[in-house]
């Protein structure tokens, strides 16, 4: 049983990076990289129920304060571009090359 | 008594961070008293550090944060180079605001905010406060980076930097989900009493700390991670580079070096993989360095070089008495040379950064010979040329991998140091054997120059230092 969440913890991950990799929306990638957070927090409440300790449990907890920081961080970032460029396609900015 | 004073400096400098951001409110505060009270807090944790001392591994508080705070002698050299780099970043952004003209109160406190992440990160022995720590030095620092709103590169450079930042915290994080699973506990002392006690690794240890890794070496610019580098040393301002450029790297191999020594068998284990990484980081560093016609982005490029030699230094430590004495001396040398050559582009970048490549330093010995001098000195120390600091910082490096038998690792890196030659003595030749051009009038408070001279005699010093003792 423990082991169906385990895999769907990995599947929500390898969504998450392949999201990063391939989306070219700014907004999308950075919801790919909370869904890779929240795996990473399945992955603690699983592993917390299989060594039979609360301690996952906090950690996760702890992990959804840095990403709700990061999150409100991300997205002024996303408004300051918005501004910018009009646009949140990755490709539009590519000022600092060489 | 003794814990607290342990972290102390920690204190002081959460302390300065929270007063700045209270007297941001006030209109009437100008933005150079708020780089004289940051340089004083960071003065003022400096020395309280340097008194403390730290003696042998200390767990502090150990009831209170269920020891997940360690200090030792290794922690402090950390700290004190932390506090140092953010005492002369504050003087030179002093100087650099005179004429870049975005700066508001909030930078002084966001910076100070940086270094306690960065302090906390060198003391954390557990892997979840080490991801809060390295969240709040990331999350500092990808504001720095951003700070001029107006400007489209440096907006730029935060969006590269925080994409990628946080991709590398996502992995971070499944790593220590990993470990967790492996091991039961996020603890170094724990796990190291897990590996020693099941000779065969554990898949989920293993794949834990691979993505753990992972996301340190994305920190550090190490070889497959170090695209990002480049771009946004390039975009942010100079003041800002300079200190993620040295206090930034310093926390990171400090937790980075912990980690890796918390037990003989997790150091084992990753050698080889160690090995190619600093390797390909060294010659790939140069490779792209070279290239440049950017000063900054050619101290970025140098900066993969030298985070390729402190990785050699990691191959090379022992984990039976592991002291991280080297690691530490590298990392003053370095951040020194670095601070001080980004302190002096600072005051001689004028307006809008105008002088910023290669050609726009022609000359310079014959208008300000005084400060071609300073970046002289720096170039050689970053290259390496004795009597300076970075000479014996890679004396040092060099000696340690032989003596850990990595005599392959060693000519490796004195190849490639000869290599870096090529880049440093490129700027020097621009300054000493051409006309000047321009004029290299500058503007603004005289606080980046003095911190620059001031960063000359420490290079000696440091230099020095270990012959003296």
């Amino acid at each position: 049983m423990i082991q169906h969440y385990l895999i769907l913890s990995i599947i929500l991950f390898c969504l998450g990076i392949l999201g990063v990799i391939s989306r070219r929306n700014v907004f999308t990638v950075f919801m790919s990289i909370e869904l890779m957070l929240n795996a990473a927090n399945l992955a603690f409440i699983t592993f917390s129920r299989l060594h039979l300790s609360m301690d996952g449990q906090v950690l996760a907890l702890l992990v959804m304060a840095v990403a709700a920081a990061e999150a409100a961080l991300a997205l002024a970032v996303v408004i300051l571009l918005h501004k910018h460029k009009g646009n949140l396609d990755t490709n539009v900015f590519s000022l600092l090359k060489g | 008594m003794h814990d607290f004073l342990s972290i102390l400096p920690l204190l002081i400098i959460v302390g300065g961070a929270i007063l700045l951001m209270l007297l941001s409110a006030f209109e009437k505060v100008q933005v150079e008293i708020a780089s004289f009270i940051s340089m004083a807090f960071f003065a003022a944790a400096f020395f309280v550090q340097l008194l403390v001392g730290c003696g042998p591994e200390t767990v502090v508080f150990a009831k209170i944060f269920n020891g997940m705070l360690v200090t030792s002698n290794f922690t402090m050299v950390g700290g004190l180079i932390i506090l140092g780099c953010g005492f002369f970043t504050a003087m030179s952004a002093h100087s650099y605001f005179k004429v870049n003209l975005f700066c508001t109160l909030e930078f002084y406190c966001m910076m100070m905010f940086a270094a306690c992440g960065m302090l906390l990160l060198t003391m954390s022995q557990e892997l979840i406060s080490a991801f809060i720590a390295l969240e709040i030095m990331s999350l500092s620092i990808y504001i720095l980076v951003g700070y001029d709103r107006a400007n489209v590169t440096a907006t730029e450079a935060i969006l590269k930097y925080l994409m990628l930042g946080a991709f590398a915290g996502a992995f971070f994080t499944m790593g220590t989900a990993l470990i967790y699973g492996g091991t039961g506990t996020t603890k170094f002392a724990g796990i190291a009493t897990m590996i020693s006690a099941t000779p065969a690794a554990h898949p989920f240890l293993i794949a834990g700390s691979f993505f753990i890794f992972a996301a340190l070496l994305f920190k550090v610019a190490a070889f497959p991670f170090h695209a990002w580098v480049i771009d946004v040393y390039d975009g942010a301002s100079t003041p800002v580079t300079g200190f993620m450029a040295t206090a930034l790297k310093t926390a990171v191999f400090v937790v980075f070096a912990n980690f890796l020594a918390l037990s003989a068998g997790m150091h084992s284990s990753w050698i080889t993989f160690l090995f190619w990484v600093s390797v390909l980081t060294m010659f790939g560093g140069n490779l792209v360095a070279i290239g440049q016609s950017s000063l900054k982005r050619m101290l970025a490029a140098s900066g993969i070089v030298h985070s390729g030699y402190l990785l050699i230094a990691l191959v090379a430590i022992s984990t039976d008495h592991f002291t991280g004495s080297v690691i530490g001396y590298y990392l003053a040398a370095y951040a020194v040379g670095t601070l001080g050559i980004f302190a002096a582009l600072s005051y001689l970048g004028g307006k809008d950064e105008k002088r910023g490549t290669f050609d726009d330093f022609k000359g310079l010995a014959q208008v300000r010979p005084y400060s071609a001098a300073a970046i002289t000195v720096f170039l050689l120390s970053m290259a390496g040329i004795p009597p300076t600091a970075g000479f014996m910082g890679k004396f040092y490096i060099i000696t340690s991998a032989i003596s850990a038998g990595q005599t392959a690792l060693a000519v490796l890196g004195v190849i490639s140091s000869i290599l870096s030659m090529w880049y440093y003595l490129r700027l020097v030749i621009n300054m000493y054997f051409y006309e000047a051009e321009d004029s290299f009038e500058i503007a603004g408070s005289p606080l980046a120059t003095a911190g620059t001279f001031v960063l000359v005699v420490c290079v000696f010093a440091i230099g020095l230092y270990p012959i003296i003792i």
